[in-house]
């Protein structure tokens, strides 16, 4: 009885580098969160589909090809997706100033999120596409590894670290941080905040680009994956502590393990409910999350 | 020409009530919904009879989207999930095991409130974006749950149930189904318009729109959030009964998340807060798609996302809202002056006979050793304070010297980290703001709280609301009159000295038996000043509040206050009787000038 539930070191080695691959990809798209989000306030519900027009980026541009294509097309793809990004921030802070109502943003992400699936949906069909990248499998304690499981890992801590360069060490980059303490201090200080911000959401849309990009062999190429990315990247970002880049290193994978645990005893079509049952009771129990800021918020 | 000018202006409160127009749109809805409803059946057009059944049904869910999103502010992408757990409900335990429809009926509003509670347990504690993600979500799963749990839902066969009884015609050739889908929305519109006009509802607005003002005002964002939730997921559910016999057949495929966005967007689009907005909403974002886009349904969720992002740039008030918006300047023309005035509640009080006070009465409120820290900053600093009935207490210092750290602790906005706190001889130490709101506390803001989408009777209205006392019969008088001339006035329409009024006289509806002023009179005039001065001397003597002025204005303070206590750093340096007070050392810098009141 006890040995059916305890799977044999193979296959805990597949589950855990499956949930850590997946989980990188929730934390990624959480850090992109959390750019957006100290910059502006706003966290951006389209960043999963975003996320999806690098894996078609890839799909379209870079199937089956060698480095000496695959490379070049990376960094096309993520600046373009950087620029669309940009301009969806545009849009998306342009109601900010004149309206009453806070929350468009809430409504025009969304509908973005809504009119790019649709836009993919109809040049590519719902079903999902294959795209081989070209960086080979390697042996992980046994396991054979797809290669974009490390990519994914590793792209991950990349990402991670450029930030955290680029928000503490570059001028450009502590004004970033500097909006997310206080937005009139900064406007004050003589910042052009609006180009910041926008600059902010360019650079989440670089980040999750190029590893929608990158990851394209390992997921599923579809449409309406992408809110699926997008729920468990904001779990992820919860639980880590929205804001928290660092808590994004341990939110992404936990609940990238969790979703593959899930997976394996209860069924693939769970992870979703797994991840959302996760979210929830961090909302109750830990609102600020497990690595919150403890900084005073604003009401 | 000039007897009308004139007669306009005297009939100005009259003509001003027309500046809310949710009665005449709830009527244009209802007379809209009623038509679409009604009329293909008269006509003998079944095909359309069939279509706006569907359409009269989301709009009601729409209607209740649009109570929760706005009046609420709680933000659902899910309600989706709640028509679904409405429609499962029925056809499972009807459809699938014949029990009796009662049961089924009761089974799929059951189902759909549970998952409201599902919904506003997170409410409980998260706002804004979260609840959109756990919404979302939720939306997200629900069909891969019904998809995975086939032996109860059959899968993705569906469940076929149609009730034949319900397609006997009533009259007119008009069958029973068509009637109900048609009153639904009108029941719900009906609802709308009843919960927004109703105590309950202008505290769930209160709480949408400043959380902290309903906190002060003795209410829990919280639970009226919830509440809104449970409210909004029933009537949810009743629309999802329907949805079965409408359509006859349920199946995963009806609930994706593509319908959660229709009923959000159609809000949008419509005009968010407007009584007929979801009713234009689902026309444009679905009724009409549906009709043209027959053959090309893979471009539906591109035209509503498309219009939903273009209403949100360009017209951020949505259809019917712009329309109003562009109607409500046009009527707000010639009746702009409502200035908004204390003489009346000053006059009132003038009236009443002196508040005796016993002088060996306990303090009213007493904090002992009072300590906040936030990280390694002391904000207040073993701070002993006490403030009795009937007495004014000022409360100065520098920028920084903890006078707003002590005002959040008395109302209970953040508590301290050592030391005491008794209201009326009751620990409040760990108590939250609106318990201690509802024991009788009172306060105001250094920015006023003043809602612009409620007009300013609402807004002062909120402080009724949260009266606990019998009103009486002088100030019943005075409420009227303020409700006779305010009630179609914007606060829009008001300067920031008398938003600061209003805010006052809201408070002092509610009440209070201590009231805190933060900086009150930061930006009144000079007359407006006095009248505030005049207001707290008389609520202490005629009514025997107790009132703790936070003010930079110390002539104003010295000028007021009963009793003084001066802050530096966290800690009370001094305490006393303002011409005492006036000599001590310690306060001298705190003015310009040094000995300006010492001479006073």
């Amino acid at each position: 009885m006890l040995s059916e539930l305890i799977p044999n070191l193979d296959m805990i080695t597949t589950i855990i580098l499956r949930g850590a691959a997946v989980g990188s990809l929730f934390a990624i798209i959480a850090m992109s969160f959390n750019i957006v989000h100290n910059a502006t306030g706003i966290l951006n519900f389209a960043q999963g589909t975003i996320f999806l027009l690098g894996a078609f980026g890839a799909y379209l541009f870079a199937n089956r090809v060698g480095f000496m294509v695959w490379i070049p097309m990376l960094l096309l793809v993520s600046l373009v997706i950087g620029a669309l990004t940009a301009a969806q921030g545009w849009l998306t802070l342009k109601p900010l100033r004149s309206s009453v109502e806070q929350n468009s943003w809430l409504i025009s992400t969304v509908s973005v999120s809504v009119i790019i699936a649709s836009l993919l949906m109809l040049n590519f069909g719902s079903a999902g596409n294959m795209v081989h990248g070209p960086v080979p499998r390697v042996d992980i304690f046994g396991v054979r590894t797809p290669g974009a499981f490390l990519l994914a890992i590793a792209s991950m801590f990349a990402w991670y670290f450029i930030l955290r360069w680029f928000l503490r060490r570059t001028f450009v980059g502590l004004a970033i941080s500097a909006l997310s303490q206080d937005f009139e201090a900064a406007r004050a200080a003589g910042l052009d905040v609006r180009k910041l911000q926008l600059l902010a959401f360019g650079i989440s849309g670089v980040i999750v680009g190029s590893v929608g990009f990158m990851v394209a062999p390992m997921i599923s190429v579809s449409p309406d994956a992408g809110l699926r990315y997008v729920l468990n990247g904001f779990v992820a970002a919860v639980v880590g502590g929205i804001g928290n880049n660092t808590g994004t290193l341990i939110g992404g994978p936990m609940v990238g393990v969790i979703a593959a645990l899930t997976a394996f005893y209860v069924g693939g079509a769970y992870q979703d409910l797994a991840s959302l049952t996760v979210l929830v009771l961090i909302l109750m129990f830990l609102p600020q999350g497990l690595f919150g800021r403890a900084t005073a918020r604003k009401v | 020409m000039t007897t009308t000018t004139l007669a306009s202006r005297t009939a100005a409160p009259k003509v001003s009530t027309s500046i809310n127009s949710d009665r005449q749109q709830l009527w244009i809805a209802v007379a809209l919904v009623t038509a679409t409803g009604i009329l293909p059946s008269v006509l003998g057009n079944s095909y359309w009879e069939h279509s706006f059944q569907l359409v009269n049904i989301y709009i009601a869910v729409s209607v209740l989207q649009n109570f929760l999103f706005v009046d609420a502010g709680q933000k659902s992408f899910g309600q989706g999930v709640l028509f679904g757990l409405g429609a499962y409900g029925l056809a499972i335990v009807s459809g699938i095991h014949g029990y009796p429809l009662a049961l089924g009926l009761i089974a799929g509003v059951v189902a759909a409130a549970l998952g409201g509670l599902i919904f506003a347990l997170p409410a409980l504690r998260v706002q804004g974006f979260h609840l959109g993600f756990v919404t979302m979500s939720a939306a997200i799963v629900f069909p891969q749950l019904l998809f995975q749990a086939d032996s109860l839902t059959q899968g993705l066969n569906g469940i076929s149930m149609s009730i034949p009884s319900l397609n006997g015609k009533a009259l007119f050739g008009i069958s029973w189904l068509t009637i109900l889908v048609t009153i639904t929305p009108i029941a719900a519109l009906f609802l709308h318009y009843r919960l927004r006009n109703a105590r309950i509802g202008r505290q769930m607005r209160t709480a949408a729109e400043s959380p902290e003002a309903a906190r002060s005002l003795g209410i829990r964002p919280g639970v009226v959030g919830s509440m809104a939730f449970l409210i909004a997921a029933v009537g949810t559910g009743v629309c999802g009964l329907l949805f079965v016999p409408a359509v006859s057949f349920v199946t995963p495929q009806s609930f994706l998340i593509d319908l959660s966005f229709i009923f959000f967007f159609a809000v949008v689009v419509g005009g968010r807060g407007q009584l007929l907005g979801p009713v234009i909403g689902i026309w444009v974002v679905f009724t009409l798609p549906s009709m043209f886009l027959v053959d090309l349904a893979l471009y539906k969720p591109l035209i509503y996302g498309l219009l939903t992002l273009v209403v949100v740039i360009l017209f951020p008030d949505g259809i019917v809202g712009t329309i109003e918006e562009f109607r409500r300047k046009r009527a707000a023309e010639g009746g702009g002056e409502h200035a908004f005035r204390l003489e009346s509640l000053t006059e009132w009080l003038h009236s009443l006979p002196d508040h005796t006070v016993d002088p060996n009465a306990k303090p009213i409120i007493s904090v002992r050793n009072g300590t906040k820290k936030f990280g390694s900053v002391v904000a207040v600093d073993h701070v002993d304070f006490d403030v009795h009935a009937g007495e004014v207490h000022g409360l100065v210092g520098a920028n920084g010297s903890g006078k707003t750290s002590l005002l959040n602790i008395l109302n209970g906005f953040s508590r301290m980290n050592e030391g005491v706190y008794t209201f009326d001889g009751r620990d409040v130490s760990t108590a939250a703001a609106p318990t201690i709101a509802n024991h009788g506390l009172g306060r105001t803001f250094q920015t006023p709280r003043i809602f612009p989408s409620f007009s300013i009777w609402d807004n002062v209205r909120v402080g009724l609301d949260a009266r606990e006392t019998p009103i009486p019969a002088g100030l019943q008088r005075l409420i009227d009159g303020m409700q006779a001339e305010h009630s179609g006035g914007m606060p829009s329409m008001l300067s920031h000295g008398q938003r600061r009024i209003l805010e006052v006289v809201r408070v002092v509806l509610k009440d209070s038996r201590v009231v805190l002023f933060d900086e009150p009179a930061a930006g009144l005039s000079s007359k407006e000043r006095e009248d505030f001065s005049a207001l707290v001397r008389l609520l202490s003597r005629k009514l025997g509040t107790a009132v703790v002025l936070v003010e930079h204005d110390l002539d104003l303070v010295w000028s007021i206050a009963d009793r003084i206590t001066v802050l530096e750093t966290g800690r009370a340096i001094a305490q006393g009787r303002p011409e005492d007070l006036a000599k001590d050392p310690v306060v001298q810098h705190l003015f310009v000038g040094g000995d300006h009141h010492a001479n006073a």
